[in-house]
């Protein structure tokens, strides 16, 4: 349960910071996609139903403060986070750049998913040109912001939790690296 | 069948969830014109977090800008620089106020020329996607403000309200790729659609055989049934006028700088 409260917490905060105090910022249309990082995480350690469902919840909170299209991205995250569950057993899930691997590929999937859902069952809106404009910015700034989010939480738990360790983020903290 | 089932049942039931969840998306795109309760919980939780935050980082960009900068140059003449300092701060404050002023006026010579009641916002949060456009603002439907009411500024059209809660609403900007706007050139009364395409718009099925230039201002006609006729959508800034085909392609830039908005004016009217 505190588990949970603290992803809607984490997730609250992105929400606030997408939305208030980046945009003065990066002065554009563009911000990180804050929440997408904390799906494939959350994709890399969460089980399928528990997490499942926070995402889908999150979706519908993104939702609540992105775009006009309820349900939209309850359906795009839960999407990517599914994704990130099937392929999980196969990989490392405690390299940090697996996660950065995976925002990547998260970022072009949720463009995709997002076209599909609005080319597809809106035939009057058409944003696939826009998005593949914008895809490539987007990218580097979800990449940027991946990368930093993961030192400061190293960061953050040497700091203040030195004895325990955030799972997924062995490899970043140089204790571990021979 | 029993063996299949249980091998494959993770993605069966994985396959399930995403099926329930696109269903959902698109039974809602149905009601896509109307708050539903999730979305009014979401506006009244992150409305009040937004708004303190906004008015505190134009504090805090103004203290960053006016005071904050000039610390080091105190060092060279403390007494001087410290009236000086006040001085700049006032005056910088005094050009803010100013400033401010302008816009107002200008949003209320707007305000006063229209004949339908307005109300004035403020912009407190910007969209959290970089695909979509939306702003959220200050006011919401314990002030009359309900979905489907346009929203302007001097400049011309921003947007249509999408979602409102009893104190904040969210206003889908002309330039989101799901905003359609009914609209003409000012000059020769060719009519069309401003579609939204991120920073720009296009203006959708004018006929070839209509003349347009590069300049030619671009005006709402009133037949959507959401914005009043003839408020300013912007200019034309290319026109493609292909050999063959119905249509001629014409971009358009929009009217209203949609990176500095601070403060709106809600037309209370209902669509029709």
């Amino acid at each position: 349960m505190n588990r949970t409260l603290f992803y809607f917490a984490l997730a609250g905060i992105a929400v606030v910071l997408q939305t208030v105090l980046l945009p003065p910022i990066l002065q554009g249309d563009y911000k990180p996609d804050l929440i997408l990082l904390l799906v494939v995480y959350l994709g890399l350690h969460e089980d399928r139903w528990r997490g499942g469902l926070i995402v889908y919840l999150m979706g519908w909170l993104f939702d609540g403060v992105s775009g006009a299209f309820p349900g939209l991205y309850g359906f795009v995250l839960l999407t990517i986070f599914l994704a990130v569950r099937g392929i999980v057993s196969r990989v490392n899930t405690e390299s940090s750049v697996l996660l950065l691997l995976l925002v990547m590929a998260g970022t072009v999937l949720q463009a995709a998913l997002v076209s599909f859902a609005l080319d597809f069952f809106r035939q009057d809106v058409s944003v696939l040109s826009q998005i593949a404009w914008q895809l490539p910015v987007q990218l580097l700034l979800n990449f940027v912001a991946a990368y930093f989010l993961l030192k400061l939480a190293v960061w953050l738990q040497r700091a203040f939790l030195p004895r325990s360790k955030l799972p997924g983020l062995r490899k970043l903290d140089s204790r571990y690296e021979a | 069948m029993w063996e299949w089932w249980q091998k494959n049942r993770p993605l069966l039931l994985c396959a399930v969830l995403l099926l329930m969840a696109l269903l959902w998306y698109s039974v809602n795109l149905r009601q896509q014109d109307e708050t539903n309760f999730l979305e009014g919980v979401v506006l009244r939780l992150t409305g009040p977090v937004q708004s303190g935050l906004s008015r505190a980082i134009t504090g805090a960009a103004d203290i960053w800008g006016h005071y904050l900068y000039l610390i080091d140059t105190e060092k060279e003449n403390r007494v001087l620089h410290e009236n000086n300092r006040k001085l700049s701060a006032m005056l910088a404050e005094n050009d803010e106020i100013r400033l401010e002023n302008e816009r107002l006026r200008r949003l209320l010579e707007f305000k006063d020329a229209q004949e339908i009641e307005t109300l004035p916002a403020r912009v407190i949060a910007e969209d959290a996607a970089s695909w979509f456009r939306t702003v959220t603002i200050d006011k919401g439907s314990e002030r009359g403000v309900v979905e489907g009411m346009p929203v302007v500024v001097a400049e011309g059209v921003v947007g249509r309200v999408v979602r409102s809660s009893p104190r904040f609403a969210r206003v889908l900007l002309v330039t989101d790729a799901s905003s359609a706007v009914a609209s003409l050139l000012q000059g020769n009364r060719a009519r069309g659609i401003c579609r939204g395409k991120g920073e720009r718009l296009v203006f959708d099925f004018v006929l070839r055989q209509e003349e347009v230039k590069v300049g030619d201002r671009v005006v709402t006609s009133g037949m959507g049934g959401v914005f009043p006729k003839g408020l300013v959508v912007g200019e034309v800034t290319s026109v493609d006028r292909q050999k063959f085909g119905l249509f001629q392609a014409v971009e358009v830039v929009p009217a209203v700088d949609f990176s500095h908005l601070e403060e709106v004016l809600v037309l209370l009217r209902r669509p029709q």
